[in-house]
């Protein structure tokens, strides 16, 4: 191989990083740029399938795949654990490896769930954002007998903004299936003064809550939980008691983000928004969950990110011109209840329509597990 | 304005939720009657942030009109 061959490396081994490792192998040379991917995850776990997996809706051995076996050929997958990023000189620190250099660098290390935040979680809790959250909750779901459920998330950024409601609408299907409708209370509660984050998409999905039966509390941003009261409090000043509470984990960035000094306490990283660069470093871009962008936290946001920074960097290597950007493209498909689904598109200046919903949308979410292992995480779409 | 800020969010080039949840994060921080303002230029928070102020039963005490951005200040009451 000739000496002027790049390393690209990239961190994490999350969808973000995957799809970020095999878009490249697909879009550059392998002559001329070596891709190497450090990560920890012994097994991959499709999250979306959380809104399926504690109703019984999907059985989740079709959502977790060995890790090793996902990377393109051509494409080095080091099982390692990060502790420190130096951008100023080009290198990583890793538990096994050592210094690990680098020509172009990929942060792709998601974020974590800071259960720390909300003293009581742990104990009165239940969420679906893993596979052993959407596990124990499918225990709790089945020796339920009526009661009152309290949905929502602890804080604002989360993964996948839409999967609270998402969750909730399949919650409201399930318990009509068991014949618990009728002596169970949704009670979904919301951060902002809508159901959503995006005006439009709340108005949509607003209306189909009142239709279900579904108790909203908007502008609920917890303070506080009381395990032993079960009891769940908003810093507005709302109390809100429950039977079983399900609310998706506070988020932040992982901790070696912070220590590396490449973001605050939170842990989200500054990007470029049109580039995706880490601040003015050319050899340094943030993709998916770990930057501080406004838009969403999820795979399909990943799914474009990667295919911009792809073509990007395989032009650079090539030592062609490229001249585009990214403006923020995302799409995603959510449930709203009784199999049906929306699909979303939008971007930065184009807020997402939402008109209609349909089976074969929900058809596309059920089975996008297939797509998303077989094509979407190859690099292949 | 009379009573001058204690706390100044700078969060210009924000997008919604971003600049309420800095907000919400200041106020969490703080103590009553502490003065926080935070700078804008997102459009949704406008209507957000005094509804957010509102409903937590704290106190607007304005929003202005800036060069390119605007300000809302509020005080913690609560």
């Amino acid at each position: 191989m000739p000496n002027s061959r790049k390393t690209a490396l990239i961190l994490g081994d999350g969808a973000s990083g995957t799809i970020m490792a095999n878009k490249l192998r697909f879009h550059s040379d392998l002559r001329q740029l070596e891709i190497k991917v450090v990560g920890n995850s012994p097994a991959h776990y499709f999250k979306p399938d959380g809104v399926m997996i504690p109703f019984g809706f999907k059985d989740h051995s079709k959502s977790v795949k060995p890790t090793q076996f996902l990377f393109n050929h051509g494409v080095e997958y080091i099982r390692d654990t990060v502790t420190s990023i130096d951008v100023q000189n080009h290198k990583v620190k890793t538990i096994n490896s050592g210094e690990i250099g680098y020509d172009y660098l990929f942060i792709a290390t998601g974020d974590r769930f800071a259960t720390d935040d909300l003293p009581g979680y742990d104990k009165a809790a239940q969420h679906f954002y893993s596979l052993d959250g959407a596990l124990r909750l499918k225990e709790k779901l089945a020796e339920f007998k009526g009661g009152k459920i309290v949905v929502g998330q602890a804080s604002i950024p989360i993964q996948c903004p839409p999967a609270p409601y998402e969750f909730t609408f399949q919650l409201e299907q399930y318990l009509k299936l068991k014949g618990l409708r009728e002596k169970t209370e949704i009670h979904y509660i919301y951060p902002l003064n809508r159901v959503f984050t995006m005006p439009n998409v709340s108005t949509f999905i607003e209306k189909l809550m009142d239709e279900k039966g579904i108790v909203v509390h908007k502008m609920f941003n917890v303070d506080s939980l009381d395990p032993d009261s079960k009891t769940l409090s908003s810093l507005e000043g709302e109390q809100i008691p429950f039977d079983l509470l399900i609310l998706v984990p506070p988020h932040k960035g992982q901790k070696v983000i912070t220590e590396s000094g490449l973001a605050d306490e939170n842990g989200y990283i500054d990007v470029d928004r049109n580039h995706l660069n880490y601040r003015d470093y050319d050899n340094v871009f943030v993709v998916g969950d770990a930057t501080n962008l406004p838009i969403s936290k999820a795979g399909a946001t990943a799914h474009f990110e990667s295919e911009y920074l792809a073509n990007r960097i395989a032009s650079e290597v090539n030592g062609n011109a490229f001249f585009e950007s990214y403006n923020g493209e995302v799409a995603c498909t959510t449930i709203t209840g009784g199999q049906q689904a929306i699909t979303l598109f939008f971007s930065y200046n184009k807020p997402p329509r939402a008109n209609f919903q349909s089976k074969s949308d929900y058809f596309l979410k059920w089975t996008s597990s297939d797509t998303y292992f077989s094509a979407m995480l190859r690099g292949i779409m | 304005m009379d009573e001058k800020p204690s706390k100044i969010i700078d969060a210009r080039g924000s997008f919604c939720p971003g600049p309420l949840m800095e907000l919400i994060k200041a106020y969490k921080q703080g103590k009553v009657g502490d003065v926080i303002s935070v700078y804008s230029t997102d459009e949704g928070t406008k209507k957000d942030a005094p509804e957010w102020i509102k409903k937590s039963g704290n106190q607007l005490l304005g929003i202005f009109d800036r060069q390119g951005y605007y300000e809302i200040v509020m005080k913690k009451t609560r």
